[in-house]
């Protein structure tokens, strides 16, 4: 099997704070990972060591068969054009409007006209249900729609690597289906990679090719849907069942 | 002996190490400029904001600054009955000193705090990370256009301080303390030298550079939230004053 991204013992600490203990993680490449697990086990920390947006205090991360922690920032910068980010917050630049920030990365990093750009940036606007609101500033915007503009922005450049940070939370059922169905389609047609950090029990189980759980600091679990349905692994099935008995301690 | 070590040890090492951050930032800012993709439009945004829009301020300053200096200056030189060296002296000081220093602590106070909040809040909410994630590096977006524009912008603000400070000055001895004209204006021409207004010209250019490139580094150096932006604003504008006026010093020795 070939992997997109493989950490090989991970470890994160800020400070004395202990984040990530020894995280060892294969991302198959062309399939669709989900990374669960409780509130502040250092999900979104992960992801932003996946693309070098934080360094790792130990351990690799490998992309595509290069180490990312012994680059130089020139080859960062270079490197991270693969990759397509959702933040959790959107990050949306509230120095611009809707069309700006999702024009942004095809300004940047393409020479196409600007007739172009419109067109582009219309399209994944529609694609995740927004019409219309090409003039309107971020701070005008819902939590659900900022996160949309985040979405629409990162699949602007259609990289290689797709990574989100809980795409769904925040959004209404509805806007839920059609962002996992974005997440599956983009995947299906384009082959591309895709990590997704959420905590929606149900789309994870539906969609996800593969799943990584992760608690205090290490991989709980990782597997298939099927393997993770059937488990009697007692972290899982308490984050399952959303249980205050088990392992997993609610602090 | 320990206790006494780290008292005096502890500060020097962050200074050094504050220094050598900005000195890095600031080497990898002017290689920068000269990559593409230039970004010319917000280069004018930033000259707009940093320069136009501190016309009013600067000329309130230096007007006033003129006109006080005036005032003082009289007091002593009429006990000589040298009243006619007024305009020299007010020309001279608001050429080499108090214009360059003047103009820009003003836009330290109101455009580099500005700068820092900006791009501190831009830290926090992770449009920073954002840049970095869609493969754009921050120094070349955030710092070049800025540290460009204060370099360009500051040395115009100051010629435009001393201005008002030398018809300010000028003003106030004729008008108000009845100074002769012709030879307030003959002994201004006489002692007053292109070298005089130059000197003052290459200082505002040192503290434009200083004033930006302390509001981009304690924006980008920003952490932990709206409160940590609004510490970092504070910081930003009494570092600037303090290189200024050190720097002043140093500036003032090397080009005496
Ligand atoms: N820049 C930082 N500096 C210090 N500590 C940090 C930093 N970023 C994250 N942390 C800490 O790392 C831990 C993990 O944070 P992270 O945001 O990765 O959690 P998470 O798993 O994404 O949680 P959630 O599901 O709520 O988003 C938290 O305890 C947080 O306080
Ligand atoms: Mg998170």
């Amino acid at each position: 099997m070939e992997y997109a991204i493989e950490c090989l013992d991970l470890h994160k600490s800020f400070g004395v704070h202990k984040i990530h203990k020894g995280i060892d993680l294969k991302i198959v490449k062309g399939a669709i990972t989900y990374i669960i697990g409780p509130s502040g086990t250092g999900k979104s920390v992960l992801l932003k060591q996946l693309c070098g947006l934080m360094p790792p205090t130990k351990g690799k991360v490998i992309v595509n068969g290069q180490d990312i922690t012994v680059m130089k920032p020139e080859e960062l910068v270079q490197m991270r054009k693969k990759f397509g980010i959702l933040f959790q917050n959107a990050a949306l630049f509230d120095s611009m409007n809707v069309y700006e920030n999702v024009a942004f990365p095809l300004v940047e990093h393409t020479k196409l006209p600007k007739s172009k750009i419109d067109k582009i940036v219309q399209e994944k606007l529609r694609l995740v249900g927004l019409r219309n609101i090409e003039d309107k500033m971020p701070s005008e915007l819902s939590g659900g729609m900022r996160k949309r503009v985040g979405l629409a922005r990162a699949i602007a450049l259609e990289p290689d690597i797709m990574l989100y940070d809980e795409p769904t939370t925040g959004l209404d059922p509805i806007m839920c289906d059609v962002v996992d169905n974005l997440i599956n389609d983009t995947q299906k047609e384009l082959g591309i990679t895709s990590i997704v950090i959420s905590h929606d029990i149900e789309s994870t189980l539906k969609i996800a090719d593969y799943i990584a759980m992760l608690y205090d600091g290490k991989v709980v679990l990782y597997g298939t849907s099927e393997d993770f349905k059937t488990t009697d692994n007692p972290y899982v099935k308490q984050f399952f069942s959303a249980s205050k008995e088990g392992p997993i301690k609610i602090m | 002996m320990e206790r006494v070590l780290s008292f005096f040890g502890r500060p020097l090492v962050s200074f050094v190490e504050v220094a050598g951050q900005m000195a890095l930032l600031f080497y990898s800012t002017i290689k920068l400029m000269f990559k593409k993709p230039f970004r010319t439009k917000l280069l004018l945004k930033q000259i707009e904001f940093i320069g136009a829009n501190s016309l009013s301020v600067i000329i309130l300053t230096g007007s006033f600054t003129g006109m006080v200096f005036a005032f003082q200056s009289y007091i002593g030189f009429h006990k000589f009955g040298a009243d006619q060296l007024v305009g020299t002296v007010v020309a001279l000081a608001m050429a080499r000193e108090l214009g360059p220093v003047l103009s820009a602590i003003m836009v330290a106070a109101r455009a580099g705090s500005a700068i820092t909040a900006e791009i501190g809040t831009m830290k926090v909410t992770e449009q920073v990370d954002a840049l970095n994630a869609m493969a754009v590096d921050p120094v070349h977006y955030l710092f070049v256009p800025r540290i460009l524009a204060g370099l360009i912008v500051m040395p115009m603000l100051n010629a435009i301080t001393v201005l008002c400070g030398v018809v300010g000055g000028y003003l106030v001895s004729i008008k108000v303390l009845g100074i002769n004209k012709t030879l307030y204006l003959d002994y201004m021409y006489t002692y007053i030298e292109f070298d005089d207004f130059a000197n003052g010209m290459m200082k505002s250019l040192v503290f434009g550079g200083i004033v930006t490139l302390v509001g981009c580094y304690k924006g980008f150096m920003t952490r932990g939230g709206a409160e940590g932006v609004g510490r970092a604003t504070t910081e930003s504008v009494v570092m600037a004053c303090v290189l200024i006026l050190i720097f002043d010093y140093i500036l003032t020795a090397f080009m005496f």
